[in-house]
């Protein structure tokens, strides 16, 4: 009894901090895409709207403790990992093809490089990848059935 | 998902990353053999012109082509090899892809046609139209990268006679890296350039000679009325549209800094003519005081520097009389500055009062002035603001969260800091300039941070072409910092540090100073010879780029001669 209210406690907590981090990363998504970036291009447009909805549904929900709060925080999980992961393949290659054309990029170009990485990386690789093994793994803790008559006999046989 | 799936995942997408990273970087990376050339374009330029062209596949096959023979004989051609030592594939596709994977001056285009024809654009030609850095501007970061792929798209639908669109669609692109060889005239043995000056290399004698033909340039561009040939395209010899009052001083400076370092009477001529011009046509009166400046509302930037150029002139005896303005001029930047030290940058001629607003430069360049016209006026008073204006510099304008961690472009601070240094030291500020010389040099290129000729120039990306007017002006700067930090005894390692920072940045300004420069790509190399580009591949001289580089060249021989 004492376990399963612990669990239900860390569960609890797990829960509120995941939908926080949820809302705050579509916050920071829209800001970035949104406010700080100086033109509008349609694919980087759509993509962020998508994404941030998506984890502003999630963050939403996870909250709320609603029935859907884990396919929303799956969905949003997959498809931030998978803008994440998108966008950092977008980043090596261009440094790769203009280090093929320039030559090395240099200490400068390792440093932006690096930067735009270090921006994007927490909230759409390391948190949707954190989210999806803390999904995967909250399986529902079975309620234990009640001892047969055998094994009670069993249990107090010296 | 559980964890051991995701890593597994993870794991995965690392390889496949890292493979791709490899395969791209190995594909478009150019493998530069000069010992095995694979083709040779030859052209005889003419006035910055290409006359006549060909592709051979030695430079002697050029002798058996009639066309180039023929134009070879015109009187002042040239004929140059551009030989083609690697070439590889590039992105055609989207345009600004394209225009970045031709780097600035030293890649050319070669197309091949459907039917196998081949038309090349090089170097030379796309420096000769000054179509590099043309592709994409930011305003905002006074930026301009790329190529100008429509030009280059033009001149080679040109060549292999197909319509840009088809030649887009259905011709394949590579780019190609050249040797530039200068032919030698017939008879005439082919001579061997002089070695390009280095940092360890450089010597006082090329520097002074280096800073005299800058200076030279520019006077041979002041009219009779003392305007300067303000903004010219070297290729053409094109005097391009534009003005300012501030530059204009700056240059008039320098002319007097020059003629005193050589006494040659052309440049202190120039530089008389230049100073008279803003006395008789750009002095206005702000209220009782007068001011340099055009309409109601004038910015004291521009009667700072004139001041700097006026106390210059009287200074080196050019012209003394001079000397009643720059009491005039010292007079109206003081009643500019608050209680604080700052300056007020805007003064209205209607209503008769400053504009307490701010821009970049005006108050070092206010300052700077003022610590000059002390040592002429003598009057305290001069040098009392000179001194305020210094010390709010170096405090509380430059007072925010990471201030030990960025600099500004701003490079008066440090030449005021050093005026003043025999007068009313700032110990503050000789600390501030140390610290903003040891962030430049953070950004300072090596010999291999770029694929151009950039050691000693500044800047973060190496896909950008290095500006050389930053080197000039922070050279001013450093030569200042490392003159007080002489006077000061700073360690050893501080002196050495700037003055290396210093050699590098001079000899690269050296190195691509015209001198002659690219001649065959100019239509008139003697009217241009002296000047100093914008950048590796800017050829439009602004008359600033050679005053920020001369007048740091000649301050670093007055202060290693003192050493």
């Amino acid at each position: 009894m004492t376990e399963r209210a612990d669990a239900s406690t860390r569960s609890a907590r797990a829960t509120r901090a995941f939908g926080a981090a949820n809302l705050t990363s579509a916050a920071l998504v829209v800001f970035g895409v949104f406010v700080a970036l100086p033109a509008r291009w349609w694919p980087v447009d759509i993509a962020a709207a998508v994404v941030s909805a998506l984890l502003a549904l999630a963050g939403a929900g996870l909250l709320a403790r609603t029935p859907w709060a884990d396919r929303a925080s799956r969905a949003a999980s997959f498809f931030a990992l998978g803008l994440g992961l998108a966008l950092v393949a977008t980043v090596a290659l261009t440094a790769s093809y203009l280090s093929g054309i320039y030559g090395p990029v240099g200490r400068g170009g390792a440093i932006i490089l690096v930067l735009v990485a270090a921006l994007a990386l927490p909230y759409l690789v390391v948190m949707p990848a954190v989210q999806l093994v803390w999904l995967g793994s909250r399986t529902p803790v079975p309620t234990p059935r009640p001892p047969r008559a055998s094994e009670k006999r069993d249990a107090s046989a010296p | 998902m559980s964890a051991a799936a995701l890593a597994r995942l993870f794991a995965l997408y690392v390889v496949a990353l890292a493979v791709a990273c490899a395969s791209v970087r190995g594909c478009v990376a150019l493998r530069v053999d000069p010992a095995h050339p694979a083709e040779i374009v030859a052209t005889v330029w003419r006035e910055g012109q290409p006359i006549a062209r060909a592709i051979v596949a030695r430079e002697r096959d050029a002798d058996d082509d009639p066309a180039l023979t023929a134009a070879r004989a015109t009187p002042g051609a040239a004929l140059v090899y551009e030989t083609v030592v690697a070439e590889g594939p590039v992105l055609a596709r989207p345009e600004l892809v394209f225009a970045l994977s031709i780097v600035a001056g030293v890649d050319g285009v070669k197309a091949r046609a459907k039917d196998g024809r081949v038309a090349y654009v090089t170097p030379d030609e796309l420096l000769a139209r000054q179509a590099y850095d043309k592709d994409l501007t930011i305003p905002e970061l006074s930026l301009s990268i790329g190529t100008d792929v429509p030009l280059v798209l033009a001149l080679l639908a040109e060549r292999l006679d197909l319509p840009v669109p088809e030649l887009r669609d259905t011709a394949t692109f590579r780019r190609v890296r050249v040797v530039r060889t200068l032919a030698a005239r017939p008879n005439t043995p082919r001579l061997a350039p002089a070695p390009p000056p280095t940092p360890a290399t450089l010597r006082a004698d090329e520097v002074r000679a280096a800073a005299l033909d800058a200076a030279r340039y520019l006077a041979r561009g002041v009219r009779a009325d003392g305007r300067f040939r303000y903004f010219v395209d070297a290729p053409t010899n094109r005097t391009l549209p534009g003005y300012d009052w501030p530059r204009h001083a700056g240059a008039t400076y320098f002319m007097a800094q020059a003629a005193a370092l050589s006494k040659e009477p052309e440049l202190a001529d120039a530089a008389r003519r230049a100073a008279s011009l803003v006395r008789d046509a750009a002095l206005v009166t702000c209220g009782e005081a007068r001011c340099v400046g055009e309409g109601d509302v004038v910015e004291i930037g521009s009667s700072a520097l004139v001041l700097i150029a006026l106390v210059e002139i009287v200074r080196t005896g050019i012209d003394t009389s001079f000397a009643p303005l720059v009491k005039e001029l010292a007079a109206f930047l003081r009643t500019q500055q608050r209680r604080d030290g700052e300056f007020m940058h805007q003064y209205d001629r209607h209503e008769g009062h400053p504009i307490d607003v701010q821009f970049l430069y005006f108050s070092g360049e206010a300052t700077l002035a003022l610590a000059r016209a002390a040592s002429l006026t003598s009057n305290a008073a001069d040098l009392d603001a000179a001194s305020k204006g210094l010390a709010h510099l170096v405090g509380p304008a430059w007072s925010f969260f990471g201030d030990r961690y960025y600099f500004g472009e701003e490079h008066w601070t440090c030449q005021a800091m050093d005026d003043l240094w025999d007068r009313a030291p700032n110990e503050t500020a000789l600390d501030f300039c140390v610290r903003w010389n040891a962030f430049s040099r953070g950004m300072q290129f090596g010999p291999d941070d770029t694929p151009w000729d950039a050691d000693g120039a500044f800047g973060v990306s190496p896909i950008v072409t290095p500006r050389l007017t930053p080197v000039g002006s922070r050279c001013e700067a450093a030569v200042a910092t490392l003159d007080a930090a002489r006077k000061a005894k700073l360690p050893k390692r501080e002196q050495d540090a700037l003055d290396l920072q210093l050699r590098r940045s001079l000899a690269l300004l050296l190195r691509h100073q015209f001198r002659p420069g690219v001649a065959h790509l100019f239509a008139d190399p003697h009217a241009v010879h002296g000047a100093m580009p914008g950048s590796p591949v800017d050829w439009q001289l602004r008359i600033d780029y050679a005053q920020h580089a001369g007048s740091a060249m000649i301050r670093w021989l007055e202060v290693t001669r003192a050493e």
